[in-house]
């Protein structure tokens, strides 16, 4: 429990800290962080908790399809941010 | 409450109202960051939810959810990219 309330706070302080950038692409580098390091030890927690179990595999197929679809979102958004910066 | 919920309680307080904060003021990269963010917590918020109330067939909405938001804040970034091109 003590690898997912980690999880949890780096989440909440990515989340705070996104309020401050005043430039939308500055934002996203905290949206990479909630995906890329708190939702991995969110799912780690879960995982170790519950054991070799089908619950495991349906959190870890949670967290991977967390981790694998947050970079392409951010490059969407990055790459749309450019072009409405432009 | 045990620890799990706990950790949704401190999820949806401290990150989910950052982020529906964002979504919901200024301008339009602005909100999208906010829905993304708000998307990936909520997924989270889930995932303690099931294993706070030891029921893993609520693993199924965050499952979808995380689906969902991923088509949906795809589609997002097309329009919002095609109505930036017209004249």
């Amino acid at each position: 429990m003590i690898v997912a309330l980690a999880g949890v706070l780096v989440v909440v302080a990515a989340a705070i800290a996104a309020l401050r950038p005043r430039k939308p692409l500055a934002r996203l580098h905290f949206l990479t962080v909630v995906t890329s390091l708190g939702a991995p030890l969110v799912g780690l927690g879960v995982i170790i908790a519950n054991g070799w179990s089908l619950t495991t595999a349906g959190v870890a197929l949670i967290t991977v399809l967390l981790v694998a679809t947050g970079p392409v979102l951010s490059a969407a958004s990055g790459r749309l941010i450019e072009r409405l910066d432009e | 409450m045990n620890g799990w919920l706990l950790g949704v309680t401190v999820l949806l307080i401290g990150g989910l109202a950052p982020a529906l904060w964002l979504a919901c003021t200024g301008g339009i990269a602005r909100r999208l960051v906010g829905l993304e963010l708000a998307g990936a917590i909520t997924v989270l918020a889930m995932v303690l939810v099931a294993q706070g109330f030891s029921q893993p067939v609520y693993l199924i909405v965050p499952a979808v959810l995380v689906l969902l938001s991923f088509a949906g804040t795809l589609v997002y970034t097309r329009l919002l990219g095609v109505r930036e091109e017209e004249p």
